[in-house]
């Protein structure tokens, strides 16, 4: 009975501890699915389109970008791929590395890229995007359809063409913060010629599939899983931000270390905090409980 | 650039993608259950494998086109690559018989089939019961090495399409990153018709879904494919030193 | 003589590779990663309480990619910073990406733990604490020497001709690209091989040795270890005695042939200082080696196959 209640106590305390972060849940509870989907869409477009945005802002586009594509892997992985989770997380990048690299060439021509009053407005990355967005959904069709593999995953579709979409605007913003332009003379040397592209693919692969593959168990919950997703947009902004204080200016690359330094401190412990919360116990140390007794 | 480039480099785009998709039905995956010893095959999902082992492909691919300043031979660098990933793929499944053998102790016999066909030994009184096959038996093993061939002809060759500056002439950087997105997304398209394991080509399963993965693999190709001559056609990628 | 020293590179990049390789399949052995994770995570569903460490953050070639690519990202940019130095900024830049590399994977590693024992409230698996911070500092040493390897290897192949002499010797791709390809690789291999001997052997010690683990032993792991419950810690000194090593082996004998056929096929086609002579009769001749390899490998993989059934014979047993 002792032990009952003092399981009891231990809820309570918990409950009560768990009231101050009710705001932030209730933040990303308003957030539902749909609704990240449209506003990362929208806000990632915005910053995608203006290379010429400071390199902090951008950095913000990368987290919200890596929490949709999280959200995504989450919403098509929880059925159980049968393969493992990081995969869909990889294909995510993939098609984002064609699609960047695509939607860079294509801004890079007269029609693709408007100079309206000295700001730069690269309507031609959208190409790439629009491009990838297809290629992502003919090949959700492609896995869920009846006449093909017939995965029977919901959602599978929309899935595959949000992950498309969002590997493709992150490539975009990381590179447009790195060179603070689209023009290829510039980004060829700067990002894809010395290898930060491969950087680039693995940090963002890894914003959208680690989270729900750390997080996955019987009690995952969807507001936890997510704030890791902008903890790894938080290490990635570090690095882009050393890259940058390199290769373009401190001006732009210091602002972004300092907005990562702070958002993954801030994202870390709070994510940590939420995990130890929820936990069935944190002791210090112990024996375990043996089957039976 | 003149149409007819433009296409060669769509049709090889299309063939690397088929055959990486080949390649991933080709693997003897067992995924995690063949780190128990449950099931037949290399003990990791074939995404993973089959980068790991194009990538190794890739790298003596990037060499071996390197050896030309210009206008290097397609089918030589693809070949390397294709012989890269084989001894790639041959090594792990060596080395991993050697620990399912002299670690665990265990035979490695097929689970799908009761006699192999290649050596023609039965399998069943070798298997223990309740598993799915445990090792890398000789057809598995040299279905795992076609399938190195194959996947690593199809990274290497989509790579040097791009590199060679009679085709696309992009950096080789880019080519490379370029090649990898494309054979990646070809892979786990094939990963997931599979759905888990597979014993190479002498399993039931590869003659039920090869046909669907292959016909996945040329759609998704073709447009990897349109998308990277539309990238082609801008011209602004130009630019690869040799 | 450069000819000699293209060698001589070559070997002390397929040694660097076999303590890469073993050091990555014993630190994903110490977190439980990639494959024997699935039996680390069904055990707690089937009632068994562990205090093994759960490290999932993906599977190991993607998280070693991941290390390997930021090691070798900060390396170059050091590299540029201290150009004007030439190849002497390699001894600060090399051991400076490594250790950023392996701090990212130390972050990573821990986000996992408790992410994923949190998961399991329902099934009463606790978070100790003495395991989640005991973990993290041999996960991060470990992680150390393999990146730091990958590292050096990346670099030893993308200047190799300055390093050794030769024109034209060195790898065109940049070192981020060389260490995702390489992180993607030895990830791919220490999964591949090295799981093997964790988890049909040592994750299942207490069940019948030389046969499969059964469907019905999953999740029922072996959790005490020769004094007291095991850890994951445990589990390194045993794998270094065949597993890691084997491991090693694998990835070494790979990169060992793939350089080693390029360069014969290079001596055959012409080298020299100023490059090669004769480009298509090196590659046909690299070909020609790789495919013999292969075939040695089959006859070998079939030669051993036959003494083990031989050795071994059918299945005895239930």
């Amino acid at each position: 009975m002792g032990e009952e209640e003092a399981k009891q106590a231990k809820q309570e305390e918990k409950e009560e501890k768990a009231k101050p972060k009710e705001e932030f849940r209730l933040s990303f509870d308003y957030f539902n699915e749909s609704r990240l989907g449209i506003f990362a869409l929208t806000i990632c477009v915005l910053i995608a389109i203006f290379p010429g945005l400071p390199a902090f802002i951008k950095g913000i586009g990368i987290m919200i970008v890596f929490a949709w594509g999280a959200d995504s892997v989450r919403k098509t992985a929880r059925y159980g791929l049968g393969t493992g989770v990081p995969s869909i997380g990889v294909l995510a990048m993939g098609f984002g590395i064609i699609g960047g690299i695509t939607g860079i060439a294509v801004a890079s021509m007269s029609f693709g890229t408007l100079v309206v009053g000295g700001v730069e407005i690269a309507f031609g990355v959208l190409a790439g995007v629009a491009l990838l967005a297809l290629l992502g959904f003919v090949s959700g069709n492609l896995a869920n359809g009846d006449k093909f593999i017939n995965m029977k995953i919901p959602g599978l579709e929309r899935g595959m063409t949000e992950l498309g979409i969002a590997g493709t605007l992150a490539v975009l913003i990381e590179i447009s913060i790195v060179v603070g332009t689209y023009d290829p003379a510039k980004v060829l040397p700067n990002v894809i010629n010395n290898g930060l592209i491969a950087a680039i693919f693995i940090i963002s692969a890894f914003g959208m599939l680690q989270p729900y593959n750390t997080c996955l168990g019987a009690d995952e919950r969807r507001a936890r899983t997510l704030l890791m997703s902008i903890e790894i947009g938080g290490i990635a902004s570090i690095i882009l931000g050393i890259a940058t204080t390199l290769t373009l200016s401190a001006v732009q690359g210091v602002p972004l270390i300092v907005l990562g330094a702070v958002v993954w401190v801030v994202f870390y412990r709070a994510y940590m905090k939420a995990c130890m919360d929820e936990a069935y116990a944190v002791k210090g140390t112990g024996l375990i409980k043996t089957l039976g007794g | 650039m003149e149409p007819i480039t433009l296409l060669l480099v769509l049709v090889c785009i299309i063939i690397g993608g088929l055959l990486s998709s080949l390649a991933v039905h080709l693997m003897p995956v067992g995924g995690a259950p063949a780190a128990m010893s449950t099931a037949t095959g290399i003990a990791t999902g074939c995404v993973m494998l089959m980068t790991g082992a194009a990538v190794t492909g890739l790298f003596t691919a990037s060499t071996v086109a390197s050896f030309w300043a210009t206008k290097p031979s397609v089918i030589l660098v693809a070949l390397s690559g294709a012989v890269g990933s084989m001894l790639m793929m041959g090594f792990t499944m060596f080395v991993a018989n050697l620990i399912y053998i002299f670690g665990a102790g265990i035979v490695p016999c097929s689970g799908r089939v009761a006699v192999d066909p290649i050596t023609k030994e039965s399998q069943t009184e070798y298997k223990t019961p309740r598993t799915d096959g445990h090792g890398v038996p000789t057809a598995s093993f040299v279905s795992g090495i076609l399938g190195g061939f194959s996947g690593g002809f199809g990274g290497a060759l989509i790579y040097v399409m791009l590199v060679s500056d009679s085709y696309a002439h992009f950096s080789v950087a880019t080519a490379g990153i370029v090649a990898m997105g494309i054979f990646i997304a070809n892979a786990i398209i094939a990963a997931y018709n599979i759905g888990g394991t597979i014993e190479g080509f002498h399993d039931p399963k590869f003659k039920a879904r090869i046909r669907t993965g292959l016909t996945c693999s040329l759609i998704v190709s073709a447009l990897c494919g349109v998308i990277v001559v539309i990238a082609m056609l801008t011209g602004t990628l130009v630019g690869g030193v040799m | 003589m450069p000819v000699i020293s293209l060698f001589a590179w070559m070997l002390v990049i397929a040694f660097l590779a076999f303590i890469a390789c073993m050091f990555e399949d014993l630190e994903s052995d110490i977190g439980s990663q990639s494959n024997p994770n699935s039996q680390i995570q069904l055990a707690p569903e089937m009632g068994y309480i562990h205090r093994y460490f759960n490290k999932a953050i993906s599977g190991e070639g993607l998280s070693y990619a991941l290390s390997c690519t930021i090691s070798g990202t900060i390396a170059m940019l050091i590299l540029l910073q201290f150009e004007s130095v030439g190849p002497k900024a390699a001894i600060l830049a090399i051991p400076v990406g490594a250790a950023v590399g392996s701090l990212v994977h130390m972050v990573r590693s821990s986000t996992c733990h408790v992410g994923r024992e949190a998961a399991h409230k329902r099934f009463e698996q606790p978070i100790y604490l003495d395991v989640f911070y005991g973990h993290l500092l041999p996960i991060a040493t470990h992680n150390f020497m393999a990146v730091i390897c990958i590292t050096a290897i990346a670099y030893i192949q993308c200047n190799l001709g300055i390093l050794s002499g030769v024109t034209g010797a060195s790898n065109p791709f940049p070192l981020p690209l060389l260490c995702l390809i390489w992180g993607l690789t030895v990830g791919a291999i220490g999964s591949s091989t090295g799981d093997i001997h964790y988890g049909t052997e040592r994750a299942f010690q207490d069940k019948p040795f030389g046969e499969g683990r059964r469907v019905v032993y999953h999740g029922q792991i072996c959790r005490y270890g020769d004094c007291g419950v095991r850890t994951s810690k445990d589990v390194a000194s045993f794998c270094a005695k065949f597993g890691g090593p084997a491991t090693g082996l694998a990835f070494g004998l790979i990169v060992l042939f793939e350089n080693w056929r390029t360069v014969i096929g290079m001596l055959l086609g012409g080298l020299s200082i100023e490059g090669l002579a004769n480009p298509a009769v090196a590659a046909t001749w690299g070909i020609g080696i790789g495919v013999v390899i292969a075939i040695v490998l089959v006859i070998l993989a079939r030669t051993l196959e036959k003494w083990a059934r031989n050795k071994y014979g059918p299945f005895v047993g239930e």
